[in-house]
């Protein structure tokens, strides 16, 4: 009966057919349930979870009273869902954007056109006109909350401050040393979210709230580094020079109170300016100092004990030194000047006849005491260490050029460093920039003070300062920068400019740098003017600047004038 | 149909036709398969469907209003006598081919690319080439039950005549264009064919000529670019996770990740991401393996396999050709959409839009299985009372 073309015979092979394959199923169900489910539990998990980043809001920069210089604000940023939007709506809403936002009109339109799109960013504004925007309820515009970094001061200590990039991350100056005290800890919201980026109801979500960063306090003077920053400016305009630096430094503590350059990044405008221009030239242009270098040569002088300030020197105004004749910048008769006298005229024939009693080696360790050839670390982004050759390697003109500032290289910071030293007696207390943080708890906590050593003694402190006030006086080159009612001490540097451009010297560095009140220091001025057109002596162009900053900075500081008058100082032999 | 009964002896007593048949002598496991496959597609539906609205039960009212009226068609199905659905069986025929073209005209909607549809209003839909699986059962039962003079196989018109008549359907039903429908209608009918007793020779031209029309249809650009890609994909999902891979990736995870026991109805965090498409419809057994685990989706394979088991019990004791190659040509469909559809959930078969039969969430669909599950009964039902 049966046979192959019988019906049950051909149903019983069906039975067989399908009892097998659902034994398969039954055996792939098997596998991927049992034997291989934490394979597609583990990647249905990782479609499914979500991590959003709760951005921590940066912390402020600010100056020494609190001045925020650079501060994170809260924005929002108008976003547009097109394809939400109803079309009959379209008009509508790009009318009101348009002028909620200050967007054109048609810009609005355009980026509604487009329907396929669920996220397109429109503008970012304030909270108050987000929520102005927000009223209309219109579908498919949102809001999403954002953070702004601002720097109110535009171009106020612009390449001190640095920025930050769109990340939010410090890219430049303190805002990159600091990026991880300033940007806190961003939190986080792990969320299970649907397919369409919805969060699935009834499932867990954890959320770790964002550490706000701290507060960092720079040891700037707002109104002192403007003051500074306007003066330079005008002067390196006045003179069509190059660039040009001013830093205000507080002689006890060796805080910078203001470190302005000319031109000076504008931080509002970071992008559209050359990189170059992000560098803080006042600790990171390396410049060879000039005269105002003396003040360590006759430090070292009057330390080794071979010269004493009344030491008459016999100063022609030519020297000749190995293969090179050197010479004083003005030509005049031999004189017969005290060692006082030499460094307030600003002889560099002089000053190389009581360098040559001092010896390479000594002045060379006077030089490093004062921080030359290494960088001051003193907080600044880009500090620079300058040149300071071993004396073993200075050539036969070098013993001689080095005297008085050529032949060796510094930055501003560096100079400014050396008549700290001075002015306070001989310790020196190492340059510092950032006056301290915020703890977790918003308290602020001061940075570790300055390191304090001794360079020389403080009686040499004081004969050097004495000289110094001489070079203001009239008998010396730094005349045009005293100051009514205060004691000025300070020294005048016009140096031949090394321009790697012209492959040798090509016009001038001009500097003036002091302090004030002389008897009482309490603050260091210098400025410096690179490569000027009108006018290259420091004396001229350089110690208007020191005087005017140094005014205000008096003034502002509430320094009062002492009220004593400078010791007499005796200029040339038999006065 | 006389030879047959003759086999097996003296002429049994007649009730009249359209004599309700006694609904005790039901085949209860059927029934008991059938209510719990059911059951679980309701909560399936629920579950994958409860965010789409406020309330969360819209799906769930439609759903247990298409099984309702389902139910009561399968109750009028099994209580018609099934001599007399193959006296009504050339009209069915008719109306479903009419449905098919009324389909295609401007009358019928499109739905995700394919025209499908015909919309009643008040949210309710037709599919007519759901029915048109019902109509291809009840005529290819009509045309081979008749045996050729001297022999219990089916004369050569017949056959031809069938194969037209399933052609015809085909044809109609590849316009909308509905490929997975098709290939359903083709399984019926190479399945009702071959239980219908041809010859050998016959069946090896018939494979010959199927595999030479599938490769033409291959190699001659005739399928859209979608369905080649699904293949491709089939055959490595890892292609591209994201396109036409995504479905067959999202659906391993969700089943995978409900391990032994599931994640519980209403836990599965796939089904409420919605990471499955079609997750009330196609993909809704990704639902029974996330949300019930291994024990609930072996349940529902057990379940449908049980129904099949019953359909071929049925086909094998009915002592009729009609009564047999209806309930043969039934565990056909079935067979052949449980095969394909938890095939493709489970990563071993292509992805085609083909609905799990009493599990998926479709009103047509619904219907048509029901309708299917009365046929079966009123077949069984006959031989009971007999």
């Amino acid at each position: 009966m049966l046979r192959l073309g019988n019906p049950n015979r051909r149903i019983h092979i069906g039975l067989i057919v399908m009892t097998f394959v659902l034994s398969i199923f039954a055996g792939r169900l098997v596998q991927l349930q049992g034997l291989d489910s934490k394979v597609y539990v583990a990647e249905a998990a990782q479609r499914r979870v979500q991590e959003e980043k709760i951005p921590a809001r940066r912390g402020s920069v600010t100056d020494v009273n609190g001045h925020e210089l650079a501060l994170t604000i809260e924005a929002r940023e108008i976003f547009l869902d097109p394809a939400v939007v109803v079309p009959g709506e379209r008009d509508k809403v790009a009318t009101t954007l348009a002028a909620e936002l200050g967007v054109p009109e048609d810009q609005v339109a355009a980026k509604l056109a487009d329907p396929a799109k669920h996220y397109v960013p429109l503008a970012t504004v304030t909270p108050a006109v987000a929520r102005k925007v927000l009223a209309h309820e219109f579908k498919g515009v949102g809001s999403k909350h954002k953070y702004l970094r601002d720097y109110p001061g535009g171009d106020l200590a612009g390449s001190l401050i640095g920025f930050v990039g769109d990340d939010g991350y410090g890219l430049s100056g303190m805002e990159l040393l600091h990026n991880k005290l300033l940007a806190g800890r961003d939190g986080e919201q792990i969320m299970e979210t649907g397919r369409d980026g919805e969060r699935i109801p009834m499932t867990r979500t954890t959320r770790q709230t964002p550490v706000a960063g701290r507060d960092v306090r720079l040891t700037i003077d707002r109104d002192i580094q403007w003051a500074a920053q306007q003066s330079i400016t005008e002067q390196v305009r006045a003179t069509g020079a190059r660039t040009g630096s001013v830093i205000v430094m507080d002689v006890q503590t060796g805080q910078v109170v203001a470190a302005a350059n000319a031109p000076e990044l504008d931080l509002k405008n970071w992008k559209k300016t050359p990189s170059e221009g992000w560098v803080n030239r006042a600790v990171a242009d390396v410049f060879e100092p000039g005269s105002t270098n003396k003040v360590i040569t006759a430090a070292a002088a009057l330390e080794s004990g071979a010269v004493r300030p009344e030491t008459v020197f016999t100063v022609k105004d030519e020297i000749r030194c190995a293969d090179r004749v050197l010479r004083d910048s003005h030509p005049h008769p031999t004189e017969r000047l005290t060692f006082s006298g030499v460094v307030a005229t600003s002889s560099n024939v002089g000053t190389i006849l009581a360098a040559q009693k001092v010896g390479d080696r000594r002045l060379h360790d006077m030089l490093r005491r004062f921080g030359f050839g290494s960088k001051p670390g003193a907080g600044f982004y880009g500090e620079e260490a300058g040149l300071l050759p071993s004396w073993q390697n200075w050539s036969g003109s070098q013993r001689c050029t080095i005297a008085y500032g050529q032949g060796v290289s510094v930055t501003a910071l560096q100079t400014a460093s050396v008549y700290q030293t001075i002015a306070n007696g001989g310790i020196r207390v190492a340059p510092s920039i950032v006056a301290g943080a915020t703890d977790a708890n918003g308290a602020f906590v001061p940075a570790p003070p300055g390191k304090r050593t001794r360079v020389v003694g403080e009686r040499t402190a004081r004969e050097v300062t004495t000289m110094l006030e001489a070079a203001v006086s009239e008998d010396g080159t730094g005349t045009l920068a005293a100051i009514d009612g205060y004691r000025v001490a300070g020294k005048t540097g016009t140096a031949m400019r090394y321009d790697a451009a012209c492959q040798g010297y090509c016009g001038y560095t001009a500097t003036f740098v002091g302090f004030a009140p002389a008897d009482k220091p309490r603050l260091v001025v210098l400025a410096v003017i690179q490569d000027p057109r009108e006018g290259h002596y420091g004396g001229e162009i350089a110690a208007p600047v020191f005087r005017k900053v140094m005014t205000f900075a008096l003034k502002s500081k509430k320094v009062p004038p002492t009220g004593t008058t400078p010791p007499a100082v005796r200029i040339r032999a038999g006065e | 149909m006389t030879r047959v009964l003759a086999s097996r002896g003296g002429p049994p007593a007649r009730r009249p036709v359209g004599v309700p048949a006694p609904v005790l002598k039901a085949d209860g496991l059927l029934v008991v398969a059938v209510a719990g496959l059911a059951l679980i597609g309701t909560l399936l539906i629920w579950s994958s469907t409860r965010t789409w609205t406020a309330d969360g039960t819209s799906m769930l009212k439609k759903h247990l209003l298409n099984l309702g009226i389902g139910t009561a068609l399968a109750v009028a199905a099994a209580t018609v006598d099934h001599r007399a659905l193959r006296a009504y069986t050339p009209l069915v025929y008719v109306a479903a081919v009419a449905g098919l073209i009324l389909v295609v005209t401007p009358v019928g909607s499109e739905v995700n690319g394919a025209h499908s549809w015909i919309m009643l209003g008040g949210g309710f839909a037709l599919q007519p080439s759901e029915f048109a699986k019902l109509a291809l059962v009840l005529i290819l039962a009509m045309l081979l039950a008749q045996p050729a003079e001297g022999d219990d196989r089916p004369r050569g018109l017949d056959v031809v005549v069938a194969l037209v008549a399933a052609a015809i359907l085909m044809g109609l039903v590849m316009l909308q264009p509905d490929f997975g429908t098709t290939m359903v209608l083709g399984v019926i009918t190479a399945g009702t064919l071959i239980l219908s007793g041809i010859r050998k020779r016959w069946i090896v031209a018939l494979t010959v000529a199927v595999a030479a029309g599938g490769a033409a249809v291959w190699f001659l650009d005739v399928l859209e670019p979608y369905q080649v890609a699904r293949f491709t994909a089939f055959v490595n999902p890892a292609t591209d996770p994201r396109g036409v891979g995504y479905n067959s990736t999202q659906s391993l995870n969700a089943v995978g990740s409900g391990e032994l026991f599931g994640k519980g109805l209403f836990g599965g965090g796939q089904t409420m991401g919605r990471f499955v498409p079609e997750q009330h419809t196609d993909f809704v057994f990704t639902v029974a393996g996330e949300e019930f685990g291994f024990l609930g989706s072996v349940t529902v394979v057990v379940l449908l396999g049980v129904v099949l088991l019953r359909g071929l019990r049925i086909a094998r004791r009915c002592e009729d050709r009609f009564g047999t190659l209806a309930a043969g040509a039934i565990v056909c469909w079935l067979g052949f959409q449980t095969l394909i559809n938890v095939g493709m959930t489970i990563g071993v078969m292509p992805i085609t839009g083909l609905p799990l039969p009493f599990v998926s969430y479709g009103g047509t669909a619904t219907f048509a299985n029901m309708i299917a599950i009365g046929v079966l009964q009123a077949i069984h039902m006959r031989e009971q009372w007999r």
